[in-house]
Order: C-alpha cells, then sequence, then structure tokens
C-alpha cells in the first residue's frame, strides 16, 4: 500500500499509471461480476428463486448447499480484496472526506449484507431475495462509484 | 492514521471472519471434523471416489494464491500498531504460513497413502483457523479500542 505513503499521487510517475491500471482492472471486475452472477445464479427474483429452491413445474434442481457455500466462499474474498484496495485509494484520492467515509461505509455494509441476506435467502426462504438483490446492486453501484471518482481525482479534477 | 483507513481495516477484519466462517462451514458440509470424514473425502471408499489429482490441484491453486495474500495483508496493517504487538503478529503471521502451507501439503499426501498425515490436516486446519481468528480479532481491536500510532503522509 505504497500508495497511502505517496505526497502527491497524481503527479506520482510510477504510481499514477499503476492505479489507472488497478481501478479499470476493478472496475471491469465489477461489471463482469454482474453479468457472471446474472447467468450462473440469476439476477431476478425468479431465476434466483428458481437457482436455489428448485422449480418442479419447470424440472428444474435446486443447487446443493456445497454449491451455495463454495460460492460465497470465493465471492467473500474477491469482496473483501476489491473493496478494501478501492476504499483505501478513494480515501486517499477523495478530498471530500465525509462524503468518502459515507461511501466507503454504505459499500462495505451493503457487501456484508449481501453474504448474510444470500445464507438467509438459502436456507430460510424466499422472503430475503430481493434485499440480498438490493445489497448486490448497492455494494456493485457504490464500488463502482468509488472507482469512476477515483479516475477522476487522478486524472482530471484538480487538487483543490 | 485517517479515519477512513480504520474503517477499512475494521471490515476487513469482519470480511475475514465471514471468510474463516465459510471455510469452517465448508470443510464440516464436505469433509467432516473427523479422522474418518478426511480420509473417506481423499481416499474415497467402494462407493465414493476419493480425490484425483487434477481435484487436488483444483483446490490447492486457488488456496496457495488467496491464503498468502490473506495473511500478507492481514498482517501488515499491524504495522501502525505499537512494537510489541508488531513482533506478535510476525510469530503469528508466520505460523499462519506454516499452517496454510501444512493444510494444502496434507491432502496430497493422505490422497497418496500417508495415513498419519490425516491428522497434519486437522491440526493444521484447525490452527489455521483459531490463529486467523486471532488476527482477525487483533485487527479489530488495534482499529478501534486501541489507537494505532499515526503514521502520517509526507507533507
Amino acid at each position: 500500500m505504497r500508495f497511502t505513503l505517496v505526497k502527491d499521487l497524481r503527479s506520482d510517475a510510477l504510481m499514477r499509471p499503476l492505479l489507472n491500471g488497478l481501478l479499470l482492472f476493478t472496475g471491469s471486475f465489477l461489471v463482469a461480476d454482474a453479468f457472471l452472477k446474472r447467468d450462473h445464479i440469476g439476477l431476478d427474483r425468479e431465476r434466483l428463486s428458481n437457482t436455489l429452491y428448485g422449480n418442479e413445474a419447470e424440472f428444474i434442481d435446486p443447487v446443493s448447499e456445497h454449491f451455495v457455500l463454495e460460492l460465497l466462499h470465493s465471492d467473500i474474498f474477491f469482496m473483501m480484496m476489491t473493496l478494501l484496495t478501492l476504499s483505501a485509494i478513494y480515501a486517499r484520492l477523495c478530498p471530500l472526506k465525509r462524503i468518502a467515509a459515507v461511501v466507503i461505509n454504505l459499500a462495505m455494509v451493503a457487501a456484508l449484507a449481501d453474504v448474510v441476506l444470500f445464507v438467509l435467502a438459502y436456507y430460510r426462504g424466499d422472503a430475503y431475495l430481493l434485499p440480498w438483490l438490493g445489497a448486490f446492486w448497492t455494494w456493485h453501484g457504490a464500488a463502482l462509484f468509488m472507482a469512476f471518482a477515483s479516475l477522476l481525482y487522478l486524472n482530471v479534477l484538480k487538487k483543490p | 492514521m485517517q479515519r477512513a483507513y480504520r474503517f477499512a481495516i475494521a471490515y476487513f477484519a469482519l470480511f475475514g471472519l465471514l471468510l474463516l466462517a465459510s471455510a469452517a462451514a465448508l470443510f464440516a458440509s464436505k469433509i467432516g471434523f473427523s479422522v474418518q470424514g478426511i480420509e473417506l473425502y481423499y481416499l474415497g471408499s467402494d462407493t465414493i471416489p476419493g480425490k484425483s489429482p487434477y481435484g487436488l490441484l483444483e483446490s490447492a491453486v486457488p488456496h496457495l494464491g488467496a491464503m498468502g495474500l490473506f495473511i500478507m495483508v492481514g498482517a501488515h496493517f499491524m504495522l501502525f500498531a505499537p512494537t510489541r504487538a508488531k513482533r506478535r503478529t510476525l510469530y503469528l503471521a508466520l505460523a499462519l504460513f506454516a499452517a496454510a502451507l501444512l493444510d494444502i501439503a496434507a491432502g496430497y499426501f493422505i490422497a497418496s497413502g500417508a495415513a498419519s498425515w490425516v491428522w497434519v490436516k486437522l491440526a493444521a486446519y484447525i490452527t489455521l483457523s483459531l490463529l486467523g481468528t486471532l488476527l482477525m480479532l487483533q485487527l479489530l481491536y488495534y482499529a478501534f479500542w486501541h489507537s494505532l500510532s499515526p503514521r502520517q503522509h509526507p507533507r
């Protein structure tokens, strides 16, 4: 996390292109993750319900407990690494510290809720499907906002 | 230290605890916390196939990358902590690296017929989980209840 110690990231010849690359990859990861989830488990109530609980009328078997646990396990790892890196960069670049704190907390709490609500949706029933979808889009949206804002602060907006 | 960084560290620790909990749930669900369970998972039986070399590799590759990264990132936050805590974290991180390597390697030894490695697998996994939890709790403590020594950006 050398970027937390560099005085002015915008004029650092090494850190600026590195952070630009990292932010572009992170933003692409977030968009690709949404597409992958849409195809993998579904990002609307009906498809998600079919994936988690199955559908006798359409001969769809529910996913196994192993599938859910493995999905969560890998998702948690990517969430924590992505959000940690993004929030550290955004907190360093955003001059509006109060807004930065709100956005970072929103992304983190929504991501934590994503994990908890997915477990609840699988084990407790479909009442948690819509809250999970809300948490999923909230943390993806907040993380994308952080990536986009960081790119703007790094390349376009002048230092106040 | 900026308030936002302290929050980021605390959230990292919370995610870390969730990661360890999901790993424990997976271990309990797929293998089971018993010698028989581990033997059955790796060696199989007449009706259940054991782990193939490809299956072992498929599990080892992401874990080798992820565990190293997880331990390094978690432990490096303690750079901001007082000296005594830093030394303790160094031993903790080294023990975590060793336990993680043993946990991954044990699967190969069990699958190749070394029965005594079942105990190593169980001990390594339990050590990894407990020490990982300790590291995450330590991070939470230093992020919220104990002031981390401020390391200002050079101005």
